[in-house]
């Protein structure tokens, strides 16, 4: 698998440089963030190998098997809604990713993705006898929640860095589960920094500020 | 507009039971809190307006209480936000 490794001052500077070293567009590629800071963000970024054995029969892993069920059923609910989409399985990503991709999918997505939501919650109750307990499969559509999982954790370095030099905390926009999860993770390494929720669902919001010093 | 109160209240429940799924570690959201959310749902006389409303939150309350996976309730509560969309766009 070709794989390219790229360094900018944000995320999408650090893989738009990767992506000009392997001459691919953002659709084929998987990216990793190896470390992202306030300086630099480093990413590994992959070339998406379609004829990788995951996305045939010919792959024996119990995970293969699961991915390659995952995959029909979906391909199947997309032809009952008569959708025309390319279901893929995203390769070496844990849990199982599903990346569904076409033309004019925004109806798919829906308003703030929840259309592509329901259709995993509907894909994760069908697979409930092939997963294991607390096994789920993520479903994406034209990489939406990747992308806005790389723009979340963009607003919070950049909240970050403006909390590094003000001192003071800022609240973020109302956001998802899986959008927090993205903000907790991207600064759980940082000395400085830490972030916080409040409010309740669906307005709970993400809340950046200096990091208490440990015992205070 | 009719059903707007109704489909906001059901996404909230959503919202809930998603935060639940997609685990952002940042707070603990208890069965008794998503059945509240669900309950208040019922509560709203325009649920009325669409024939299965109240069948798929009677559904997903059932769900809840039996311990169904979060998913489970989920899809259930997206039903009934479809069928609560159904109305409006035929009323």
């Amino acid at each position: 698998m070709r794989s390219a490794e790229g360094r900018g001052r944000t995320l999408d500077e650090a893989v738009d440089a990767a992506l000009i070293e392997l001459g691919e567009s953002r659709r084929n590629v998987d990216v990793r963030v190896i470390s992202e800071g306030p300086e630099e963000t480093v990413v590994e970024v992959s070339v998406i190998d379609h004829s990788a054995p995951s996305l045939g029969a010919v792959g024996t892993s119990p995970t293969n098997g699961k991915a390659d069920v995952a995959r029909s059923l979906v391909e199947g609910l997309l032809k009952h809604m008569g959708v025309r989409a390319q279901v893929t399985v995203r390769t070496g990503t844990d849990p199982i990713t599903l990346d569904i991709s076409g033309r004019d999918l925004g109806a798919l997505i829906g308003w703030r993705g929840e259309t592509l939501r329901a259709l995993q919650s509907v894909t994760n109750v069908m697979l409930g006898k092939h997963l294991a307990e607390g096994e789920r499969v993520i479903v994406d559509v034209e990489r939406y929640r990747q992308r806005r999982e790389h723009t979340v954790r963009e607003i919070a370095l950049r909240a970050a860095r403006q909390v590094k030099m003000t001192g003071d905390a800022i609240t973020l926009d109302a956001m998802q589960a899986f959008e927090r999860r993205a903000i907790h993770l991207a600064l759980q390494d940082d000395p400085d920094v830490g972030s916080s929720s409040i409010g309740e669902e669906p307005d709970r919001r993400v809340v950046v500020g200096p990091r208490k010093p440990a015992g205070s | 507009m009719p059903g707007r109160a109704a489909a906001e209240r059901v996404r909230k429940a959503i919202a809930l039971v998603n935060a639940v799924a997609d685990g952002a570690g940042d707070e603990d959201i208890t069965p008794t809190e998503i059945a509240e959310a669900i309950r208040d749902c019922l509560e709203l006389r325009e649920i009325e307006q669409g024939s299965n409303v109240r069948k798929y939150l009677g559904e997903a309350l059932d769900a809840v209480s039996d311990g169904m996976p979060a998913d489970f309730v989920a899809m259930t509560l997206y039903a009934a936000l479809g069928a609560i969309g159904e109305s409006r766009s035929t009323s």
